[in-house]
């Protein structure tokens, strides 16, 4: 399995977390060898080993690099800590057990990128994350790894932590911006996007956490190397957070393209007795999984993609028979309701009004037409906003009510009896 | 110039131009709410969808640029179908009491409901609730449950005031307009966001429940209240004038006004006018009749050997050449003109945005006449003084402790006045003043010239005072001997034996 550990190899050990630590086990080395790179190079090596962000989109990392101005504007490297996508927390282990390694692939990518100031917007509930990056900075600049000309390279770039108040909208690039920069935590109109203008109207990129941190590896074993690990589209390998019906809950690398079943069996498989329900394979907002459609999927963008769901953030929830998928999908609704940031008139009223159908459901008082119409409304959210968060909350409206329409209809028509057993419980 | 086709149609945009534009620019219909012409792109309604060179996808045209050939479209089955699901999700949590809204009859939900909507709300569920009646400031109220989160009126008070008054607090279906604790919307043109307020959100103390907005008349004019001279709607019917609104000029105040200037309606109505000619006799006021009224203007100017006029710019470009004409044919006698201006210590003043100090509509006009202005003291060796006064002598407060000094001096004055000056409490009128009702900017024709040197033109609106007169008016009266529209001046009844000091109407 050692092969798949590109970034967690060392996670077992508690000295990974020291600068020292980290160095023992041959940490910051790779930066000395991008420091001996054009930058241009290390943008086309990104390029060439197909690294697609990990933080839900999947945009290719290099492609989005390439998107800045030539010119010599400052630009912004932020790194997007903020975690916020539900059944996620990989980002998490990152940080509290190597934000050294964090900090390499951002100050290696900011030297690629020719940046001289990044931020890593944590999570505000993250405070053990806050506290052991913000240490690890510290014992970063004491050693000459940031700031002022570092390891003798003439570059020069500063990093700074920044926490939000747990809002999930500040997750979308454009809303950690405004967060940021002091405004309210809501997306800007795109065009223009980031690379053009972005933090402070300057040239900005937004990377996942893990997505920094697979830049390492990259140019430590090569574009080639990196490529061969996954499948053909989907190079490299990629942290699932495995969550719900399991024995074993937790964060597991593995090559993408690995197979959903033998993932859920790393999590110590299903409980006894427990049949597999659904799954929902890339966080809340990833169309769920029938368990038949499990049987054959892979966890990869284009696998996903075909079964009309996506890899999204590699948060695997597991739902078996114990479960029903009205209770869930009122908790989801809730969720998105709650998070909405409001501007775009299709999400601000569409989530209200698909968290109030979903919930009459559970409260007894619901309607067999209220399904077509939970199915009318978010069809009519998909695509016309802002940011995704409008996409993210129809997506799982429309997956559980089309795969599970039996359960939401039995629900409906034994509503009353369901409303009152969940009352006692 | 770029070519596009909307709809099928060419049409040529300057590049630059986004799609909106152009179909505004072309007259083609589209359904929005956040994009006003005169404020930074949003892009919240969600309503202004389109479809590009036939892509699958759905473009917002409010931040969409047109590029040279694009082929652009909001007639297929996929637009109008978000539209009519993106105006139920504006009306999902609105009241829908039109009846009872003060919007209703200029409603945007209610134009584009009946364009684009048109079908029952499918939701069974209760609306949001919010706050019904918020005091934002001296002049605006919100009824947050109207409001549909256009962001029109924050962008305004941060892009043209620049005051930053309002924000939207909270988030999704519970984000609510509100103003920050003690910063109410206080600035000097809060009123803009009543207008531009497509729903009954934002209403004007002012205005509000006064009217309903079928029942009124509109007549385009310019507002008298500073040398700027911005374009005007003025709002009436025969119960009075109701309220005034700005026009698009491109050329002078873009689509805004300013609060004061909406508040120049207010000396123009029945309750607060001089309403028929008068004359002081011993500190009382005596009303003439028509007949009376023209000897004694007769007889004053003829004995009169010195006459001084106290001439404001608030009176039209063809009043002034009435004048002047006037005054060339009295050559017999000294005929002194004083420019007044109230404020010189302000008069230049200008706060970056539309008020000027200069608080004349046609100064330039004035100035332009040809006029050879002589020296204020003039006045106090006059025999009478012919005093077209401004229109709102609140604003002109040195103007009257002029007329106040010259009344001191026993000066005769023969006052051309809008207000009700028989009111006036402190002033002891020599005998012999006349006061002669005015008529106001909204009741005549003329032009008048801006601090640009731009000539505007000010229609005739509704007559509130029949009586009143025009300076060239007047004028041409004492020249002929007659007055000119005798039916107009008798359609007033008067006591002519009785005396009126006091309440007038
Ligand atoms: C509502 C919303 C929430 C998001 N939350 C996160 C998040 O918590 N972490 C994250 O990395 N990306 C999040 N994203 C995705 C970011 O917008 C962006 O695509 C990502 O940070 C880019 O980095 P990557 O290319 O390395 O994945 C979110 C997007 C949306 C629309
Ligand atoms: S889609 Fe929703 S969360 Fe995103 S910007 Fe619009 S209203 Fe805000
Ligand atoms: S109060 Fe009116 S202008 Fe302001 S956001 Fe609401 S609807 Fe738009
Ligand atoms: S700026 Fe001057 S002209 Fe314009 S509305 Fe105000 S007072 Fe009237
Ligand atoms: S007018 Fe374009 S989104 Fe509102």
């Amino acid at each position: 399995m050692s092969e798949s550990q590109l970034l967690t190899e060392h996670y077992h050990k508690d000295t990974y977390k020291s600068l020292k630590g980290y160095q023992a086990d041959g940490g910051y080395e790779v930066l000395k060898k991008a420091f001996k790179m054009e930058p241009q190079a290390i943008i086309d090596e990104v390029k060439a080993s197909g690294l697609r962000g990990r933080g839900g989109a999947g945009f290719p990392t290099g492609v989005k690099w390439g998107f800045l101005p030539r010119n010599d504007e400052t630009r912004y490297l932020l790194c997007n800590a903020d975690e916020g996508e539900p059944g996620t927390f990989k980002d998490r282990m990152m940080m509290e057990r190597a934000p050294h390694q964090l900090i390499e692939g951002m100050i290696i990518s900011a030297f690629a990128i020719n940046s001289p100031k990044s931020y890593i917007y944590i999570r505000g509930e993250y405070d053990q994350c806050i506290e052991t990056v913000t240490a690890a900075i510290k014992e970063a600049y004491d050693a000459g790894l940031l700031g002022e000309n570092i390891l003798g390279s003439g570059f020069k770039h500063d990093m700074d932590v920044y926490y939000g108040a747990g809002a999930y909208i500040c997750g979308d690039e454009t809303g950690m911006i405004s967060s940021l920069e002091g405004l309210k935590g809501q997306p800007k109109l795109k065009p223009p996007f980031p690379a053009v203008q972005g933090y402070l109207k300057k040239p900005t990129i937004v990377n996942n956490v893990e997505t920094l941190a697979a830049v390492i590896p990259i140019i430590d074993k090569g574009a080639e190397a990196y490529k061969a690990i996954g499948t053909e589209k989907s190079s490299g390998t990629k942290l699932f957070s495995v969550s719900g019906c399991v024995e074993k809950a937790g964060n597991f690398e593995v090559p993408l393209g690995y197979p959903l079943m033998d993932l859920i069996e790393l999590a110590g498989g299903l409980r006894p007795g427990r049949k597999l329900k659904a799954v929902i394979p890339g966080g809340s907002s990833a169309p769920v999984l029938t368990a038949e459609e499990c049987l054959t999927a892979k966890m990869d963008y284009e696998d996903l993609s075909a079964k009309g769901s996506m890899l999204g953030s590699g948060a695997v929830m597991v739902i078996d028979d114990s479960q029903n998928m009205v209770d869930l999908l009122g908790v989801i609704m809730h969720f998105y309701h709650h998070e909405s940031c409001g501007q775009c008139t299709p999400c601000r009223e569409g989530t209200g009004w698909l968290s109030k159908m979903v919930h009459s459901i559970l409260e007894g008082k619901g309607r067999i037409a209220d399904l077509d119409l939970i199915l009318k409304v978010a069809n009519q959210m998909k695509g016309k906003t802002i940011c995704a968060l409008s996409d993210a909350a129809a997506l799982p409206a429309l997956s559980f009510v089309t795969k599970f329409r039996d359960e939401f209809e039995d629900y409906i028509k034994r509503g009353h009896q369901y409303a009152a057993e969940a009352l006692h419980v | 110039m770029f070519k596009c086709t909307i709809n099928g149609h060419e049409v040529e945009v300057p590049e630059g131009a986004s799609v909106i534009e152009a179909f505004k620019l072309l007259k083609e219909d589209i359904a929005h709410y956040c994009w006003h012409p005169g404020l930074s792109i949003a892009g919240v309604c969600r309503l202004c969808m389109v479809q590009i060179d036939d892509g699958p996808r759905l473009h917002i045209a409010c931040n969409t640029l047109v590029k040279d050939g694009m082929k652009i479209t909001n007639q297929t089955e996929v637009v109008k179908e978000a539209v009519r699901w993106g105006m139920d999700f504006h009306l999902i949590n609105h009241p829908l009491d039109c009846p009872i809204c003060d919007q209703a009859g200029e409603c945007g939900l209610q134009e584009q409901y009946m364009k684009y909507g048109q079908y029952d709300s499918s939701m069974a569920e209760k609306k949001v609730k919010k706050r019904k009646v918020v005091d934002l400031g001296e002049r605006v109220v919100l009824d947050s449950e109207r409001c549909i989160l256009c962001s029109r009126c924050v962008r305004f008070t941060d892009e043209v005031t620049k005051t930053n008054e309002l924000g939207i607090f909270n988030r999704g279906d519970h984000s609510e307009i509100g103003t920050f604790e003690d910063q109410p919307l206080d600035n000097k043109y809060s009123l803009n966001t009543v207008d531009i307020c497509p729903v009954g959100a934002l209403t004007s103390k002012d205005f509000r429940f006064q009217q309903r907005v079928w029942y009124l008349k509109d007549t385009d004019s310019i507002c008298t209240g500073c040398s700027t001279g911005c374009s005007i709607k003025v709002y009436h019917n025969k119960e009075g004038l109701f309220r005034v609104k700005p026009v698009f000029n491109e050329k002078v105040n873009g689509h805004w006004m300013c609060d004061e200037g909406r508040d120049l309606y207010k000396h123009v109505n029945a309750p607060v006018r001089l309403k028929q000619i008068l004359k002081s006799v011993g500190n009382e006021w005596f009303p003439l009749g028509l007949e009376r009224a023209l000897d004694h203007l007769n007889e004053a100017f003829s004995k009169a050997e010195n006459i001084s006029v106290l001439i404001t710019a608030q009176h039209t470009v063809e009043e002034y050449k009435a004048l002047k004409n006037w005054a060339q044919q009295l050559q017999d006698k000294t005929i002194n003109f004083v420019y007044w201006k109230n404020n010189p210590e302000s008069f230049d003043s200008f706060d970056g945005l539309l008020i000027r100090g200069d608080k004349n509509p046609n100064t330039k006009g004035l100035l332009e006449a040809g006029f050879e202005f002589a020296d204020a003291s003039v006045l106090d060796s006059s025999d009478l003084v012919l005093a077209p006064m401004p229109e709102n002598p609140a604003v002109y407060p040195k103007y009257m402790e002029k007329l106040e000094q010259l009344s001191k001096l026993q000066t005769q004055l023969c006052l051309l006045s809008v207000s009700n000056i028989t009111q006036h409490e402190t002033i002891n009128f020599a005998d012999g003043t006349l006061a002669i009702p005015m008529k106001t900017a909204f009741e005549k024709a003329g032009h008048f010239i801006n601090h640009q040197g731009l000539t505007q033109k000010i229609h005739k609106g509704r007559v509130i005072v029949k009586a009143a007169l025009g300076l060239d008016e007047l004028l041409q009266a004492i020249k002929i001997g007659k007055w000119i529209q005798p039916q107009l001046l008798k359609s007033r009844k008067t006591n002519e034996s009785s005396k009126v000091s006091g309440e007038l109407w």
